[in-house]
């Protein structure tokens, strides 16, 4: 159903849906409009008049754009299409004036303020400042907020555009922010002085066109002039969020979101947002080898070659963790089975198919959410395993989709019918007449939770059979960022975890800190951080961490993204993949590439679609063997979110806020 | 106080005093005291001038707080006859050192004979 309307914006003639506000059909012609309060993934306001433009043969006074729409202005008397003026000496003096009165009560911060150089307000004052204040009055004063460890707030600054709100119980979906008073004593607030129960809060930060929001853990450390900006992709859980990572020197100052529609449209985790005080913690910068029991620091010289020593002609596992890009996953597994071992990604314990594409990643986009009408969770806990998708699922269900939840009930920030909470409730539903579901698009969605034990094989045949006979899409929701890209090049053993490490003598651990390795067992670890593995280990090789090294990534559906380098490894850190390669060689097996272009062509040419950055390929639907299922609950994978690998377990800021999710657990707030 | 000490004197100004201003001093100059680094303080009979000759170089820094306000007019009487009140957290004058080896430099500054090995993280350590 189109309704395009003609429509004339500063002389120039656009055709538009008569849906589309103003500020929309403006930014079609390709004019800026400025604006504060209207943000195009939030409601609209109309609350700080920045957007004014002239309607002409309207109403004498100016019009707010961002409020209204195309097919409410009415044409001419010759039926010529409407006119609106955007550059005009009346729009000009109505912008002055909200600006005026906008800096009536700004404070002079800029100089300590962080959002200075990168602030709307200072921008837009550029444009439609006057040079000095009219006012003589005291200025408003009002008192700060406390948010809790991640937000920092000036609410003086505060210029009530109250995107955070909106954003806050929108799309996060939690009614702790509120605006209270009226006139001059308008104030956001907080329910009760309540602090933010959300793992994505960080966002207000983003959205604040001001300094009253800003970003706690990174005050005062740098501006936004003197930072080298990378664009890169996200490897705290298995959404691929697209990133850009700040850095001065070799450090990491920052991360931010960006844009990208079919993945996290502009939102990200605050895991994904803080967690980057974690990459300077706890870091491995050098080879170590256990002599006697400890370990001592040795060159990269002698811990390739006693690495070397302890694969020769022995049996062989490797281990691929959850933050491993694709080629160094491709290299260990070239190595490895070239040595006559195994690899094995799914450390933990999932039963994911191999080869079938279709059950380890499912036919759905992420995108398909956004026009599904039925979307049913099974086995997962979206607002923990991927939070940025439940505000995805979110997003449909206040567009009226209905959610279904077979596993743990949980608060997911919106309704939901609980089907039930075992695998016999699964049985049951599929029993079911799906005559109304067969109609409209639907989505299922199934978690890690469901697969990863003794009969994960069977609850992912029956979810298949399920999306199959309801005409869903099926949409498999992973943790690890790693896993999808390790499983399109089949880094995987027949038997899973338990016939990988049976019998073998050495264990070549890949970055997975989340596993127990038996006694007796030679363990070789390359990662970033000194975790679990590396206590564990008898030889240390020092990797690189995400942010440290180009690398591919396959998200939970399916689409292969590139992260790229913003800083150099510390110390005698190395690349993962060109460690793997000099080990090979000291292997006398050497892998057939010396660079990382070698690499990607050798992986693309075994795995075509892994070269077709940011496309989801479609998959084949190939069924799997319905078997009985047991009879246990639907348990959820992720028990800290925000201490689930290494470099969160190395960051100050997620060890408290995960202390504030426990202590919040043991008090509740106090009922009215 | 050699024949080289009065040579140095002769052709510079910055070691103690030139000869001329000793000649000034001796003609004119009520001595009112010393402190601690042995730089005498002189004025002029009327009191309308008042002058320091230094003990070594001329270092206008080496003058302390107490001498400082009586050179400049700021206290009549000097500390001799009337003493600056002390706190007990100051510390002790200090000429400024900035130009010399003795000037501080941080502790990650290549100006060090060890400088602190820069980090900008933190590395694990076994055990």
């Amino acid at each position: 159903m189109t309704d395009l309307r003609k429509i004339i914006i500063d002389d120039n003639e656009v055709e538009v849906e008569g849906a589309m506000t103003l500020i929309q059909a403006c930014e079609v012609a390709g004019i800026e409009v400025p604006r504060f309060c209207y943000h195009e993934r939030l409601s609209i306001a109309g609350n700080c008049r920045m957007c004014l433009v002239e309607v002409v043969g309207g109403p004498p006074k100016p019009a707010a754009s961002c409020a209204m729409q195309v097919r409410d202005l009415r044409p001419g008397p010759e039926g010529q299409p409407p006119v609106v003026k955007t550059n005009s000496p009346m729009v000009k003096k109505a912008r002055e004036g909200v600006m005026e009165f906008l800096l009536i009560n700004h404070p002079l911060d800029c100089p300590i303020c962080d959002q200075g150089g990168e602030c709307d307000l200072q921008d837009q004052a550029m444009a439609y400042g006057i040079s000095g204040s009219r006012f003589d009055l005291p200025k408003r004063a009002s008192d700060d907020l406390e948010l809790g460890p991640l937000v920092a707030t000036t609410m003086t600054r505060c210029i009530s555009c109250t995107r955070c709100v909106r954003f806050t119980s929108e799309v996060a979906g939690i009614l702790t922010m509120g605006q209270t008073g009226r006139g001059e004593d308008a104030e956001i607030t907080t329910y009760l002085g309540a602090t933010l129960d959300s793992n994505l809060q960080g966002n207000i930060i983003d959205l604040c066109p001001v300094g009253a929001l800003t970003s706690k853990p990174y005050a005062f450390s740098a501006r936004p002039w003197e930072l080298t900006k990378t664009e890169s992709i996200d490897v705290m859980d298995a959404l691929g969020a697209n990133i850009r990572v700040d850095t001065k020197g070799r450090e990491v100052m920052r991360i931010l979101p960006r844009n990208h529609d079919g993945v996290n449209e502009e939102w990200i985790t605050d895991k994904t947002r803080f967690v980057w005080d974690g990459l300077r913690r706890q870091r491995l910068d050098a080879p170590y080898v256990r002599v006697d029991g400890k370990l001592r620091a040795v060159s990269w010289g002698e811990a390739l070659t006693a690495a070397a020593d302890a694969m020769k002609g022995k049996k062989i596992a490797g281990l691929i963790g959850d933050l491993v890009p694709v080629e160094a996953a491709y290299a260990l597994k070239q190595m490895i089975e070239g040595q006559g071992g195994h690899v094995e990604c799914r450390t933990d314990g999932s039963k994911l198919p191999a080869g079938n594409r279709s059950g380890y990643v499912g036919t759905a986009t992420i995108e398909d959410i956004d026009n599904a009408e039925m979307i049913q969770l099974i086995g997962t806990n979206p607002r923990l395993e991927s939070p940025v998708l439940n505000a995805r699922i979110r997003k449909a269900w206040a567009r009226g989709a209905n959610v279904g939840l077979i596993g743990e009930a949980v608060d997911l920030t919106y309704d939901y019918h609980h089907v039930g909470t075992d695998r016999a409730a699964l049985s049951e539903m599929m029993e079911h007449d799906f005559g109304k579901v067969l109609e409209v698009p639907s989505v299922v969605i199934v978690g890690q939770g469901a697969l990863n034990e003794a009969d994960g094989l069977s609850v992912l045949a029956a979810v298949m059979k399920f999306a199959a006979d309801t005409n869903s899409k099926l949409l498999v929701l992973h943790t690890a960022a790693s896993r999808v890209g390790t499983m399109d090049i089949g880094a995987i053993t027949k038997g899973g975890m338990e016939k990988t490490l049976d019998g073998a003598e050495v264990v070549y651990n890949l970055g997975a800190d989340e596993i127990e390795i038996d006694k007796g067992t030679f363990v070789i670890y390359q990662g970033s951080h000194g975790d679990r593995g590396a206590h564990r280990a008898d030889i240390i090789l020092p990797g690189a961490a995400y942010t440290e090294e180009s690398g591919l990534f396959v998200n939970t559906e399916g689409r292969p993204q590139m992260a790229q380098r913003a800083s150099f490894p510390p110390g005698e850190a190395k690349e993962n993949w060109a460690i793997l390669r000099a080990l090979s060689a000291e292997l006398g097996a050497v892998l057939p590439f010396d660079n990382l272009g070698g690499l990607r062509a050798a992986l693309v040419a075994e795995v075509p679609h892994l070269g077709k950055i940011d496309q989801v390929p479609v998959n084949e639907w190939e069924h799997l063997k319905l078997r009985p299922m047991g009879k246990a609950d639907f348990r959820g994978i992720v028990g800290d979110y925000y201490l689930t690998n290494p470099i969160t377990r190395a960051s100050e800021v997620m060890a408290e806020l995960s202390a504030g999710v426990k202590a919040r657990a043991q008090k509740p707030m106090a009922a009215e | 106080m050699g024949i080289m000490n009065t040579l140095l004197r002769s052709v510079t100004w910055w070691n103690s005093q030139t000869l001329n201003t000793q000649l000034f001093t001796w003609r004119n100059g009520v001595k009112v005291g010393d402190d601690d680094q042995g730089n005498i303080y002189y004025r002029n009979r009327d009191d309308s001038k008042r002058w320091v000759i230094f003990n070594g170089e001329c270092e206008a820094t080496r003058v302390s707080a107490d001498w400082h306000g009586w050179l400049h007019q700021t206290f009549d009487e000097p500390p001799t006859e009337r003493a600056m009140d002390h706190k007990v957290w100051e510390k002790p004058h200090q000429e400024n050192l900035t130009g010399t080896a003795l000037a501080y430099a941080p502790a990650g500054s290549i100006r060090r004979a060890n400088p602190v090995e820069r980090r900008d993280y933190e590395a694990w350590t076994p055990e």
